[in-house]
């Protein structure tokens, strides 16, 4: 029987994300150094999607595993979160469907880090990517 | 003197100058010894970012950076190469003692393959070796 898609963002999503960072070898290997805090994904905000406050997710990762991660909606959910990652949703989407490599996109400016310590970010660059690759693991249904 | 880092007119609009000068910002507040690294060095590195399709001009004057979108002025060394591979000047294991990249190191290795394979490619290398040296301990994040 086939693994039924979970709709993105949401709760059940975010908890299969956790799920697929913590059976991720590369997140294990490249993030075991990394004892930094937090990381949050935010989906720019757009009615017409119902994106209204902003949908983001907040994984607690340290030491190459995610202890546990939050759907939250606005960003004032993520304030104070050391890493803030901020993209409309079709990168999101193309990133999670594996289209786009996120490290590439962020070097575009197109995936944007408006919190967070730059130099930290380009010492863990695989890590990065492998926690952000975890995604195209779910299995996802878009809302268009 | 302080250093100064400075985006040129339009350069902000470019992601990779603009993450370039916050990564020299970043790296000469957390580590005041590479003051003295900034303070020596003279001239112009492009750096080309070939799948971005993006270029970005760092012209280093007397502790201060200007940081230009496109290739400005003659470069004295021009390193042109995929955007990760020249970001990994950041993450080059340098020795410790001379400042120097690491062959050892894992990123190190990676980046001299590349420039063997000539996937990586670097202009004006060695009539500007110092200032190649300094630019890579600047952008060191490990160092």
């Amino acid at each position: 029987m086939g693994v039924s898609a979970l709709p993105f963002p949401s709760d059940a999503w975010t908890q299969a994300f956790a799920d697929a960072v913590n059976a991720s070898e590369d997140y294990r290997r490249y993030g075991k150094p990394w004892t930094f805090g937090a990381v949050a994904m935010v989906i720019e905000k757009d009615a017409s999607l119902g994106f209204d406050p902003e949908p983001g997710m907040i994984l607690d990762v340290h030491e190459g595993v995610c202890r546990g991660a939050r759907h939250v909606h606005g960003l004032e959910a993520v304030e104070g979160t050391p890493f803030v990652i901020v993209a409309p949703y079709a990168m999101w989407k193309e990133v999670i469907e594996g289209e786009r490599d996120p490290i590439k996109a962020m070097m575009e400016g197109k995936l944007k880090m408006t919190t967070g310590h730059l130099p930290t970010m380009l010492r863990f660059v695989q890590s990065s990517r492998a926690l952000v690759v975890s995604a195209t693991r779910v299995p996802t249904e878009f809302p268009h | 003197m302080e250093p100064c880092i400075v985006l040129a007119p339009g350069a902000a609009e470019q992601p990779m100058a603009g993450m370039l000068a916050q990564l020299i910002r970043a790296n000469l507040d957390e580590r005041p010894a590479k003051k003295a690294t900034l303070a020596r060095m003279r001239g112009r590195v492009a750096l080309v970012f070939e799948d971005l399709g993006q270029a970005v001009t760092l012209r280093f004057e007397r502790g201060r950076v200007t940081v230009d979108a496109g290739i400005v002025g003659i470069p004295d060394v021009t390193l042109r190469a995929e955007s990760e591979l020249v970001l990994a000047l950041s993450r080059m294991e340098l020795e410790p003692r001379s400042g120097l990249p690491d062959p050892r190191g894992e990123v190190t290795r990676q980046v001299l393959d590349a420039t063997r394979e000539g996937s990586r490619e670097v202009h004006g290398l060695l009539p500007s070796l110092p200032l190649v040296a300094r630019l890579t301990r600047l952008l060191s994040v490990t160092a």
